[in-house]
């Protein structure tokens, strides 16, 4: 790309600066919930192991735990 | 991993690279010994312009070009000897008269390794007609070009340098009328070489002196490349600081709207070293009043206006001694190091800090939400009355893991750029590191922006939480087929009979 461009293009998009899922001071309490909703529902697959339990609690235990964790370690300081 | 290497191959090297000249060849064109210069220019005028008010001196030449070739020509020279051309840094030229508009095209051309003279080739945009005439600003600045004399000094002392440069202009072309000023920081000049007034277009001995300026000049009719060696001898009781390497890292962060910046310096200081050992009392003494010193004590690190979660650590761990002021005007690091740096002494730190994502990354408009273009300093660092001399400036950004077609741009010459992978926490891949390398800048040129843009497809961003949950729910599969398995001993019970 030549030179000038660049520059022509950040103040062309000036309008759009980037906004994050959830505010840096947001992160803590949206990973805890995540994090706590993935035990909540784990602890309940826990309980009986079926089949019929894992599309039930198994998978959106796993969501959550997953999302949770990425906000709970930014939350922290460790940016990823 | 890699920085520990680098410090500690820093520490070893540390001895003999100390202020050497910063004679890499990574971006140099070397052209056939026969090469020299065509004649196709004259200068009709110049005036140079030595700054020695910092610890670096800055030039400035303004010069009045002549094209007295036949065809209209579009480059123009400027000679260096080998040892000099590789402490020159920043060198930028601009059409006096538009000074406002961009620079023009600069390039290192060297002919041969054993040749003694290099060249900046400057390329102007519009070649110059037969006779017309165009007057070029070449502004450079020249690292560890002062030396202090005498070299030891004591600890209170005044320290006096010494800049040997030439009184006329370098040049690749006949010189009709030139003149050098100086501009001292001080009027205690002991020593500064006379020339003749033969030489002397006006007749008059140079230098010329008025207040803290020294006029050499003006001379009439210079060959191209003529030397004419002179030197100044002045007092300059502040620190030569000089960074042997800067390294720069700056993380983007998608999911946490962060961006986390890290420097890391190795900072020697070319002032006058002590004659005595180091005094703590007469230095402790000394500190209430505050006196001119060749020592480093302190630092100033004006930040981007947001930052936030500064810190200031070295070798041995955190340094307590740093402020960190930050409002909603400004925000200012200062810091001292864990010791006063006299000459000849070394220190290695690492400062860094945190900044919100939206400042600095923005949505390119049309490009479906997953083009992103990011403005950060292309380097931050210390910002001393006295200036700083960087050697070599490494700065890489890394940008979110799975981030493709990486475009950048900026203003300071560079002499490489990479791109690489990064691994680092919760990476599957390795995240998308950009590193740019720069040689020979100076702390004046620490606003200098740098743009890159990237693409960020959704499919990438959702890699980190996917990850986890894939690894979550094989663990939850596990779990089911392990507590499904019938481990009993024994005869299998039947139904709805006891045992």
């Amino acid at each position: 790309m030549s030179s000038q461009s660049l520059q022509a293009l950040w103040e062309a998009s000036a309008g759009q600066p980037f906004e994050p899922a959830v505010s840096k001071d947001q992160q803590f309490s949206v990973g805890f919930f995540l994090l706590l909703a993935a035990f909540l529902l784990s602890s309940l697959f826990g309980l009986n192991l079926s089949l019929k339990n894992i599309p039930l609690y198994a998978v959106p235990a796993s969501f959550a735990f997953g999302f949770g964790a990425v906000y709970m370690i930014c939350a922290v300081g460790v940016y990823v | 991993m890699r920085s520990l290497i680098s410090w500690a191959w820093l520490g070893l090297i540390s001895s003999i690279a100390t202020a050497d000249s910063n004679l890499t060849h990574e971006s140099r064109n070397i052209l056939p010994s026969a090469f020299s210069p065509p004649k196709h220019f004259r200068n009709v005028n110049l005036v140079r312009n030595i700054n020695l008010e910092k610890s670096y001196p800055r030039e400035t030449i303004n010069v009045v070009i002549e094209n007295i070739d036949k065809a209209a020509q579009n480059e123009y020279y400027i000679p260096f000897e080998q040892g000099s051309l590789g402490q020159i840094g920043g060198l930028e030229v601009v059409d006096k008269k538009e000074a406002e508009k961009k620079g023009f095209k600069v390039d290192v051309v060297g002919i041969d390794p054993f040749s003694t003279t290099e060249y900046y080739k400057i390329t102007l945009p519009t070649p110059i007609p037969p006779k017309d005439q165009l007057t070029l600003s070449i502004t450079y600045f020249v690292l560890s070009a002062l030396s202090p004399l005498p070299r030891e000094i004591l600890q209170t002392d005044k320290q006096y340098v010494l800049h040997k440069f030439s009184a006329y202009a370098p040049s690749a072309y006949t010189t009709v009328k030139q003149k050098t000023k100086l501009k001292l920081p001080t009027t205690d000049v002991p020593d500064a070489v006379t020339l003749p007034a033969s030489l002397n277009a006006e007749k008059k001995e140079d230098p010329q002196k008025q207040g803290t300026s020294y006029t050499y000049g003006p001379y009439s009719d210079i060959e191209a490349g003529a030397v004419q060696e002179v030197s100044v001898r002045y007092e300059f009781t502040k620190p030569l600081t000089h960074s042997k390497l800067l390294e720069r890292d700056i993380e983007v962060s998608h999911w946490g709207g962060n961006i986390a910046t890290e420097e890391r310096q190795w900072l020697t200081n070319r002032a006058a070293t002590l004659k005595n050992h180091f005094n703590r009392v007469q230095y402790q003494q000394s500190s209430y009043y505050n006196p001119p010193t060749s020592a480093l004590k302190e630092m100033r690190f004006p930040l981007v206006v947001g930052s936030v979660d500064a810190y200031f650590t070295d070798d041995i761990g955190n340094v307590s001694t740093s402020r960190f002021r930050t409002n909603k005007k400004e925000a200012n690091l200062e810091l001292k190091p864990r010791y006063p740096l006299f000459g000849g002494w070394n220190y290695s730190f690492k400062v860094g800090w945190n900044g919100d994502l939206q400042n600095f990354l923005r949505k390119v408009k049309g490009g479906n939400g997953e083009t992103f273009v990011l403005k950060i300093p292309f380097f931050e660092g210390p910002k001393q009355a006295e200036g700083i001399e960087y050697e070599r400036i490494v700065t890489r950004v890394i940008l979110p893991e799975g981030a493709t077609n990486v475009n950048f741009q900026t203003t300071l010459p560079l002499i490489s750029n990479t791109t690489s992978l990064h691994r680092t926490f919760l990476d599957t891949l390795g995240r998308t590191a950009l590193t740019l390398t720069a040689i020979n800048i100076v702390d004046e040129l620490r606003d200098r922006d740098l743009i890159v843009t990237y693409d960020y497809p959704s499919i990438a961003k959702f890699r980190k939480p996917l990850t986890i949950t894939a690894g979550i729910f094989a663990v939850f599969v596990v779990a089911w087929v392990l507590g499904n398995l019938d481990v009993s001993i024994g005869r299998k019970q039947e139904k709805g009979k006891k045992a």
